[in-house]
């Protein structure tokens, strides 16, 4: 394993990485190494709009979130979705930032896996064998 | 000794899970239409995936990473969606050419139609990957598949002139009746049945199913070196077998029956008996590979769990997505499409697309933020580039030839 750029965010040394390079579309894992998401796109703080700079000497912007979902299409295809469709992980709840994104929490516990419980409890759970390892 | 019968277990599975439906119909039709004269684009083929097989289970033991997973990081989200839409669409056509593959190979045991088993054989792909564990489906239609060296044994009962094989497959001429957009294109049709991208899916995902780590990757390059090529003689027998036996009838394969009528002339009953499990073992062990493949490429893209060593509660949205992907093999299958004609389609397609899936594998393996200290080594990377100068070429090549020849009618 490479462990050359995994680093806790919470040390007290300032983090520098390129967002874009380092966490855009890496992978998500829970608490139990579970695959969560992707980075889809990322929250800063002073919400700013497409094309509008950061005021140089204002405060700077922060990462407040990992988003995930919905947002996957309108960075694709240009646009943003609507504020109540945001699936957020709050940016406190990372863990770690390496070659993936390690969470404190357990999957159940983020709503960005809504699709997964809906699918395992209307779908997979109902029929024989769904909760059982291969054998 | 548990060693070396693991060793040899790994590469009997190669051998026999290197073969599919694909791989059948393509050495067939190339066989009887221009005898052993495109030898040399199934032995490219065979070096190719080797090399790029052996690739990306190095970059999954060391890193932990599927191929997918690492096509979205290193592409982004435009681009790699992109390619996904792309893999995963012409993965599904092989995966529907897959079925009607298993399909074929049981009306040819039963004489009941092909489209009364195409859902049996959907179903019993579903169950197999609902609930059998990955190392024993992965290694029983493997040793089953193995029985296809019984077209290797036809080849040698119908007795070629040995000097005239080597004399056609070195220096290849066409007959009146072929031109040579028509050779071109099937050299482009068997390179890409050969190198398809769902085995290097199948192959990277699969290491992180078993949790390869570095230990177990001498093993795995042992099993892709001696596996895969020996996997590709079996391709050529199947083309010599055509080539001998039906070239000089005039018969041009078009059906799956017609590629086991040199191997009833050469050995009858017994080894029409093999080589129905061998068909059918074949096509079963790619179809499983194929849907596999679906969910992961689908599940690494947009980071869902996924993994047969999960229970299915655990990878939900990887285990319905492959539910769909077989229903929709059904769907298309059922319209009476020929299921030989949608496999010669997935091979060329494959062709088309094999840089999407080479190319960031190549990166990857350069890049020591995942590989540490295993980067590609020097060689490797010489041998990578020129390959993905053909790998280029041919997919450039292979819509355009398709269009030419009217897919080589």
């Amino acid at each position: 394993m490479s462990a050359r750029n995994e680093s806790s965010i919470h040390e007290h040394r300032p983090l520098i990485f390129d967002a874009t390079l380092t966490l855009l579309d890496r992978q998500v894992l829970d608490r139990n190494d579970e695959p969560v998401c992707t980075v889809d796109d990322l929250e800063l703080s002073g919400d700013l709009h497409d094309g509008v700079e950061f005021p140089v000497g204002g405060p700077r912007p922060r990462i407040t979130a990992i988003l995930a979902g919905p947002v996957l299409v309108t960075r694709v295809f240009g646009g943003r979705p609507p504020r109540h469709l945001w699936e957020r992980i709050d940016w406190g709840d990372v863990e770690r930032v390496g070659v993936m994104v390690k969470l404190r929490l357990a999957a159940e516990a983020l709503n960005v896996g809504w699709t997964e419980s809906w699918l395992r409890e209307r779908i997979i759970t109902r029929i024989p064998g769904g909760r059982h390892e291969s054998e | 000794m548990k060693k070396v019968l693991g060793l040899a277990l790994g590469i009997l599975t190669a051998i026999g899970g290197f073969v599919d439906i694909g791989d059948l119909v393509t050495n067939g039709v190339v066989g009887s239409r221009f005898g052993f004269g495109l030898a040399w684009s199934t032995l490219l083929g065979v070096v190719g995936i080797c090399l790029f097989a052996n690739m990306s289970g190095r970059v999954a033991a060391v890193s932990g990473r599927a191929t997918f997973e690492l096509i979205r990081e290193r592409l982004g989200a435009r681009v790699g969606l992109l390619n996904l839409v792309a893999s995963f669409l012409i993965n599904l056509m092989t995966l529907t050419a897959e079925i009607g593959g298993v399909a074929l190979a049981l009306m040819l045991a039963s004489s009941v139609n092909y489209l009364l088993w195409v859902p049996v054989a959907a179903l019993a792909l579903w169950l197999v990957i609902w609930r059998v564990k990955f190392t024993v489906l992965e290694n029983v239609t493997g040793l089953l598949g193995l029985c296809l060296i019984v077209f290797a044994v036809a080849l040698f009962l119908l007795g070629p002139d040995w000097g005239e094989v080597v004399k056609q497959a070195v220096s290849p001429h066409l007959s009146q009746t072929e031109s040579p957009a028509t050779y071109w294109y099937y050299a482009v049709a068997l390179f890409g049945a050969a190198m398809t991208p769902y085995e290097v899916f199948f192959f990277s995902s699969g290491a992180v199913e078993e949790k390869w780590s570095l230990k177990d990757l001498s093993q795995s390059r042992m099993n892709v070196l001696v596996g895969f090529p020996l996997g590709g003689l079996l391709s050529l027998a199947i083309a010599g077998c055509a080539a001998v036996f039906l070239m000089p009838k005039g018969i041009e394969v078009s059906s799956l029956s017609q590629l086991v009528l040199p191997v009833a002339a050469a050995g009858g009953k017994l080894a029409v008996a093999f080589v129905l499990v061998g068909l059918f073992a074949a096509t079963f062990g790619a179809g499983l590979e194929t849907t596999l493949s679906s969910g992961y490429t689908l599940a690494q893209f947009f980071g869902w769990s996924w993994g047969k060593f999960r229970s299915p509660a655990r990878a939900a949205r990887f285990h319905v997505s492959m539910m769909i992907c077989l229903l929709v093999g059904i769907a298309v299958l059922m319209t009476g499409i020929d299921p030989v004609m949608v496999t010669e389609m997935s091979v060329v397609f494959s062709a088309a697309a094999l840089p999407l899936t080479y190319f960031p594998i190549l990166v990857v393996a350069n890049d020591p933020d995942y590989m540490g200290q295993y980067v590609n080594s020097r060689l490797v990377n010489i041998a990578g580039q020129i390959f993905l100068v053909i790998v280029v070429a041919a997919s450039l090549a292979a819509i355009p030839l398709m269009i030419i020849t009217g897919a080589g009618k």
